[in-house]
């Protein structure tokens, strides 16, 4: 097991990062009554630990014991029947699935499978819970039809179901879900959680690292607990005991998108941007998703561009990413960006440096 | 070719006479039989000149030569005649070798219009008896009217001349009154006159240069020929055309006009066509090839050199067949004689000519082309259909035209094709058929009908060709494999495939096997040229500047420029330059191909200087129109704008801050979001303005150097890799067990997971030593990673080496052993190094056995370790007895069935028998035998008094469930006891688990 899994937190009392969120979660399941609960949070940040931890809090250890089941539903829509395969993951109280998962036709698992599950009561009413819980991942990409219908099934079936929702962020999920929900920002934690989560996971294997060591470590890894946790084990497994110049090793892909990064600066032709394209294109095949190599892509720029171009820059950059999201081809939108700076930062070194 | 003009004039006899000489002629006749010299012959020939003089010229030809071998005609007059005719009759002077008496008629002239395609002699002797004449008149005259309707092609204008000419004398009672050669004549009713023989000189040396050309017999190359004969028609038709166009009171009647000028001019011999030559050639020496399998013969005609220089032209060609003196194929049916080949014919071949024919094919080679079938493709109005016509007439097929127009589905095709393709017709004489499958691409579903049928003859002529090659050589073999082939369904015939659109994709499997040539637009003179001539020939009036607009403006369609021309014709309108777009009938709505469109938007028209001068403006707004127009009508813009971005930045534009480029890709941005709306919202009128878009691209980076088009392959292999890859990713998190995963998202998987995991599955620290040798902590080390591994669903599988995948490390194994989720891929981007440590094989084989271990010991222990909780206790229970008890279940119910029956047969002396046995059988169907002892005493237990004692037995189920429970843990605590029996496979069987062997 990674360290990731081994000290993963499995109550809500043994949390170290967001101890608040925990602390309300526990009196909230504690005063008996759970309402819909909407998680939302960047990657990394504890959104799943907390959820897991909320259900063994609520359910007690049978929650752990969990069953993976993939299964093709026969969703019956109008003039024909629909197959919709879809992998759940459930435990005797609770049912986790990814609607996303469905593509288009999400709105179907939403409108009949998660019904169908909603209105079966459990079937263990001796338990302490009179009611089940849905754990829906991902919501933020369930498309509008699917969060609309959604909303009844929230309303109609509270009484034997749960939903707990979890999602990146919470502006793609619509209004009408959100106010139904109580919502759970979980942030990403602060460089100072994720380092004192390192030092109790060294204290735990036994390890002694040097001062600043962790701190580099947190650095690197962007505020995402998992990725500090799992780098801090790859340096663990590179090079033990750890020096102050220990090498963090880098992400792969972050380090492609810097070298992208530096071939922009190089040069600016035509030419260039197509070797870009190529570039880009191993990324997106490699399920990178395009929004997180654009962002990177900026910050990789903003880190090698005078200040005074930082915010026309980022200007497109935003700009690019709308694009990106209301189209469906997400190379032409990044080329586009890849362009558009290219242009910018030629013109300006023209005008500079005539 | 020349014109000949005879002139006949009416006789100026009177009717008594005529009346008088008829009578008297029939009298003779019937008396004096016996002393006409030829009176049969003059009757035929009296025959064929009123009725079917035109057609019958070759038998006139051996008239005149028996005319010439009888000599009536005084010796002097042959010097008369030598002479050229000042007079204007117009028979030329003949030459002394061929000459033909000839017969001055006293004073009458005839003219005979004379065919220059049709006619293989030209020696036209008009022989007419008085007698006849009245009515031979009448004939004539409308003979003569409608002699044009007959011969379209009819290369010159004719002139009919009626003014009488009393001094010439063609017809005459006295042989002296004639100038020059004459024949004497007898008519119906026995009266003899003499007629003057005039004759064309200079026609007949072309004949028979035509003659030698199409036996091959002369020397220089057949492209030089034909390009001179072209060249000699189209000036004749230019010279004709240019002398005067008075031949107004010509009388082509209102049937010529009810026919299409598309028809009417259709090329009707190879020379004509007007499409590229190359292709020509090539589809000719295609056709060519087939010729020792259809034929049976060789063509001695087309041997060598013939073939050589249709090889210069065809330089696609890979396998010119040269003729060799094999005749293979010649068994199947009926030889047909080529047009070409008429000089030799092979004798039909022995036995044993065709089983050394046999040998000599599989070492030259000839036969059919590699290919058997030809695609020609090209946009509509370049002459396809009829090259394929005329080169199939050419070469002496008979064309069999299936089109879109036919009945296409698979079955009615195959039937149609097995016939043409495959028999030979019954009659000797026919000619051999050619398949022309015309617009195979029309419909989708029809033409794949077709398509799959061809490709099934094509194959199965692969299979038997490979087949035969297999088979031993010899004699016998030779004969059975030619036996084989009557047997098997074969192409025999070529087939040619027409299209339009090449890339259709019905005729994806087509463009594998099939020889493809694509047609290219002929050059714009040529068509002019024959525009000019065909508008010469039907009086419009039009200049070059207009013919060639227009020509440039179909895109060299030759059908869309004459059906144009003739429109205009019949509304009596004139070609005119400006207004060229309204005035073109039926515009074209071809959708071109996506390459074609890509082309247009990415490269710039040349815009000619002559263009240029006059209208600027409008071209540019003419550009602007063609440009839309061929946008909207292909639609698919999604894949154009997929073809743009691939090929827009090969484009070579002068772009210095990048400007252009930026507003390129904004627009094909803007595209994909427009797309994905229109889409979305399924409003799919807006995607008109779709093509805006592409010409915005247009105006920015057009350029007028040639492109270098690339179909759009990587937005699609991006596309189905990354599938690929999140295909991988998905399998991999469903095998890592649920406590793990339902953390992990695929995306998390590779923005977080994959690249630290790697680091942390390959320790630069792990030694490829003995377990034995390590010390405690890298054996913690190594328990740490086995485990990680187990957890996470990895191991080390043996792969075939992939060079480019592991540049880094020992390229040279031929097997490597690799994570079996391919996990390492998803960081190998291209031209990128990763500082991944790579393990080393042995550790690698370490791994993979260690963590089978793991996976083994883990699995056996959680079946059997009470302290993994109520559920694994429960999983442990059902796993670890389940055999068990269904042995023992099934033990319970046969009793429990069988003690009802047991007590009816009490008495029965097999009754302890049958238990013994059938608690044997049961003990099989368990399928786990318990040991023997134990079997006995179960079965003894219950053998005789137990049946008193069952119904209190059986109450307390539970209670047996548990001693049985407690008996097989007794059981599987004792050592195990193995007996081998020698020769039998029911040896004592026993579970045993992995567990007890590990430990």
């Amino acid at each position: 097991m990674l360290w990731v899994d081994k000290y993963r937190p499995k109550t809500l009392d043994k949390v170290i990062v967001h101890q608040d969120v925990a602390q309300n979660l526990r009196k909230l399941v504690s005063e008996g009554d759970c309402p819909h609960l909407l998680f939302y949070g960047p990657p990394g940040s504890g959104k799943k630990t907390l959820i897991m931890a909320l259900l063994r809090q609520i359910f007690g250890p049978s929650a752990d014991k969990v069953k993976v089941e993939n299964k093709i539903w026969k969703v019956d829509a109008g003039t024909r029947t629909i197959d919709v395969e879809l992998t759940t993951l459930s435990s005797t109280h609770h049912v986790e699935l990814n609607p996303s998962d469905a593509g288009f036709q999400d709105r179907y698992v939403v409108q009949e499978i998660i019904k169908e599950m909603a209105k079966n009561r459990p079937i263990d009413t001796k338990g302490k819970k009179g009611f089940k819980v849905l754990v829906l991942n991902e919501v933020d990409k369930l498309s509008r039809e699917a969060q609309h219908s959604l909303r009844r099934t929230m309303e109609k079936y509270s009484a034997s179901c749960r939903l707990i929702l979890c999602s990146n962020s919470s502006s793609k999920v619509t209004e009408a879900v959100r106010s139904r929900c109580l919502n759970v920002r979980i942030n990403a934690p602060m460089e100072e959680e994720i380092v004192s989560v390192l030092e109790f996971i060294a204290k735990k294997e036994g390890l002694q690292f040097p001062q600043g060591f962790a701190a580099r470590i947190v650095e690197k890894s962007n505020r995402n607990l998992r990725r500090a946790v799992l780098t801090f084990e790859s340096c663990r497994v590179q090079q033990y005991p750890f020096t102050n110049n220990q090498t963090v090793p880098p992400m792969d892909w972050e380090q492609y998108v810097s070298e992208i990064a530096s071939d922009i600066m190089k040069e600016q032709s035509p030419k260039r941007l197509f070797e870009v394209r190529g570039k880009l294109y191993e990324l997106l095949t490699n399920c990178i998703p395009p929004e997180i190599i654009l962002k990177r892509l900026l910050f990789e720029l903003l880190k090698k561009l005078d200040s005074e171009l930082k915010h026309e820059v980022t200007n497109w950059a935003a700009h690019y990413e709308h694009r990106m999201r209301l189209g469906q081809k997400a190379i032409f939108h990044l080329e586009a960006f890849v362009a558009k700076f290219m242009s910018i930062y030629k013109s300006f070194l023209i005008s500079t440096f005539g | 070719m020349e014109n000949h003009i005879l002139l006949c004039r009416p006789f100026h006899l009177p009717i008594s006479r005529q009346k008088y000489s008829k009578e008297h002629f029939r009298e003779r006749e019937i008396g004096e039989a016996m002393d006409m010299e030829f009176p049969d012959a003059a009757e035929l020939e009296w025959l064929e000149a009123n009725a079917t003089y035109p057609d019958e010229q070759e038998d006139d030809l051996e008239f005149d030569d028996d005319f010439l071998q009888q000599p009536p005609s005084p010796p002097g007059s042959e010097q008369i005649a030598s002479q050229p005719d000042p007079k204007p009759t117009l028979s030329l002077p003949p030459k002394p070798s061929l000459l033909k008496p000839q017969l001055p008629i006293n004073n009458r002239k005839r003219f005979l219009p004379d065919d220059p395609e049709l006619s293989s002699d030209d020696g036209n002797v008009v022989v007419i008896t008085e007698e006849k004449r009245s009515r031979v008149e009448d004939n004539d005259e409308d003979w003569l009217r409608y002699s044009p309707p007959k011969q379209p092609e009819e290369d010159g204008p004719m002139v009919v001349e009626q003014e009488p000419e009393p001094e010439e004398k063609i017809l005459a009672k006295y042989a002296l009154e004639i100038d020059g050669d004459c024949t004497p004549v007898t008519g119906l009713d026995g009266e003899r006159v003499y007629a003057k023989i005039c004759r064309v000189e200079d026609e007949r040396v072309k004949k028979l240069e035509v003659k030698e050309y199409s036996t091959g017999l002369i020397q220089e190359p057949v492209r030089a020929l034909m390009q001179r004969v072209e060249h000699d028609q189209f000036t004749k038709v230019l010279e004709a055309s240019s002398e005067d166009l008075s031949e107004a009171n010509l009388p082509i009647g209102a049937v010529v006009n009810e026919k299409l000028w598309v028809d009417k001019y259709a090329p009707s011999s190879f020379t004509e066509l007007l499409s590229d030559e190359q292709t020509n050639r090539q589809v000719l020496m295609w056709l060519k090839q087939w010729d020792s399998c259809v034929f049976g013969v060789e063509i001695k005609s087309t041997t060598d050199d013939v073939l050589s220089s249709l090889k210069r032209h065809s330089l696609a060609v890979q396998h010119p067949r040269r003729s060799s003196k094999s005749s293979f194929g010649n068994s199947r049916g009926p030889r047909i004689d080529n047009e070409n080949a008429h000089n030799d014919l092979h004798p039909e071949n022995s036995d044993s000519d065709r089983m050394k024919d046999l040998w000599d094919k599989k070492h030259r080679k000839s036969g059919p082309p590699e290919q058997k079938i030809l695609l020609l493709c090209g946009p509509p109005g370049l002459g396809k259909t009829t090259l394929a016509h005329v080169a199939a007439q050419h070469c002496g097929y008979r064309v069999v035209e299936i089109n879109a127009s036919d009945d296409r589905s698979s079955a009615s095709i195959e039937a149609k094709i097995h016939d043409v393709v495959q028999m030979n017709s019954v009659n000797a004489d026919s000619k051999p058929k050619c398949l022309v499958i015309d617009e195979i691409d029309g419909a989708l579903n029809d033409g794949k009908g077709a398509v799959e049928v061809i490709l099934k003859l094509v194959s199965a002529e692969r299979k038997l060709r490979a087949g035969k090659e297999n088979e031993p050589e010899g004699g016998n073999a030779g004969q059975k494999s030619s036996k084989k082939k009557h047997q098997k369904t074969s192409l025999l015939r070529p087939v040619i495939c027409i299209c339009n659109d090449l890339y259709a994709p019905a005729l994806r499997p087509l463009r594998q096997v099939a020889k493809v040539h694509i047609f290219v637009q002929p050059t714009v003179s040529r068509v002019v040229n024959r525009l000019k001539y065909i508008c010469n020939r039907e009086r419009v009036k039009t200049s070059s500047i207009a013919l060639t607009a227009l020509a440039e403006y179909t895109d060299c369609d030759i059908r869309s420029c004459l059906n144009t021309l003739q429109f205009l014709n019949k509304k009596k309108e004139t070609l005119n330059v400006l207004e060229l777009s309204s005035q073109v009938v039926g515009r074209k709505d071809a959708t071109r191909s996506a390459f074609d469109i890509w082309k247009e938007i990415l490269q710039k028209r040349k815009v000619k200087q002559s263009k240029k001068s006059f209208n600027c403006f409008s071209s540019v707004s003419n550009d602007f129109e063609t440009l839309h127009s061929l946008i909207s009508h292909r639609g698919d813009y999604d894949l154009i704008f997929d073809g743009i971005h691939e090929n827009l930045l090969q484009l070579h534009y002068t772009d210095p801050v990048m400007q252009k480029t930026v507003q390129c890709s904004d627009i094909l941005g803007y595209s994909d979001i427009f797309h994905q709306y229109t889409m979305r919202t399924q409003h799919l009128s807006l995607q008109v303005y779709q093509s805006p878009l592409a010409m915005s691209i247009h105006g920015l980076v057009a350029q007028i150097g040639k492109p270098n088009i690339e179909w759009p392959k990587s937005f699609q292999r991006y596309r189905t890799m990354s599938i690929e890859k999140k295909e991988i990713l998905h399998s991999w998190k469903n095998k890592i067990p649920p406590s793990i995963s339902r953390h992990l998202s695929t995306k998390s998987f590779v923005e977080d997971l994959i690249s630290p995991f790697l680091h942390i599955l390959s320790p630069s620290t792990l030694k490829p030593v003995a377990l034995h040798l390590l010390s405690e902590k890298e054996k913690a080390d190594l328990a740490q990673l086995v485990n990680t591994m187990v957890s996470y669903a990895t191991t080390y599988k043996n792969i075939k080496s992939d060079p480019s995948r592991f540049m880094h490390h020992g390229a040279s194994d031929v097997s490597m052993l690799s994570l079996d989720p391919p996990i390492g891929e998803f960081i190998n981007f291209k031209g990128y190094d990763s500082c991944h440590i790579v393990l080393a094989s042995a550790v690698k084989v370490f791994l993979v056995h260690e963590a089978e271990r793991q996976k083994i010991l883990q699995g056996s222990s959680n079946l059997h370790s009470p302290s993994t909780g109520a559920e694994s206790q429960e999983v442990l229970r059902c796993e670890n007895s389940s055999t068990m008890s269904k042995a023992s279940a099934s033990l319970d119910k046969t009793t429990h069935f069988r003690d009802p029956s047991r007590q009816k047969q009490f008495d029965l002396p097999s009754a302890s028998g049958q238990n013994k046995r059938s608690a044997g059988g049961t003990t099989a169907s368990g399928k786990v035998g318990l040991p023997e002892g134990k079997k006995k005493q179960f079965v003894d237990s219950r053998s005789f008094f137990d049946r008193f004692r069952k119904p209190s037995d059986k109450t307390p189920q539970g209670n047996d469930h548990a001693k049985l429970k407690q008996k097989l843990e007794e059981r599987d605590s004792r050592p195990l006891l193995f007996k081998f029996n020698e020769g039998y496979t029911n040896a004592v069987k026993r579970p045993v688990r992995i567990h007890e062997f590990l430990k």
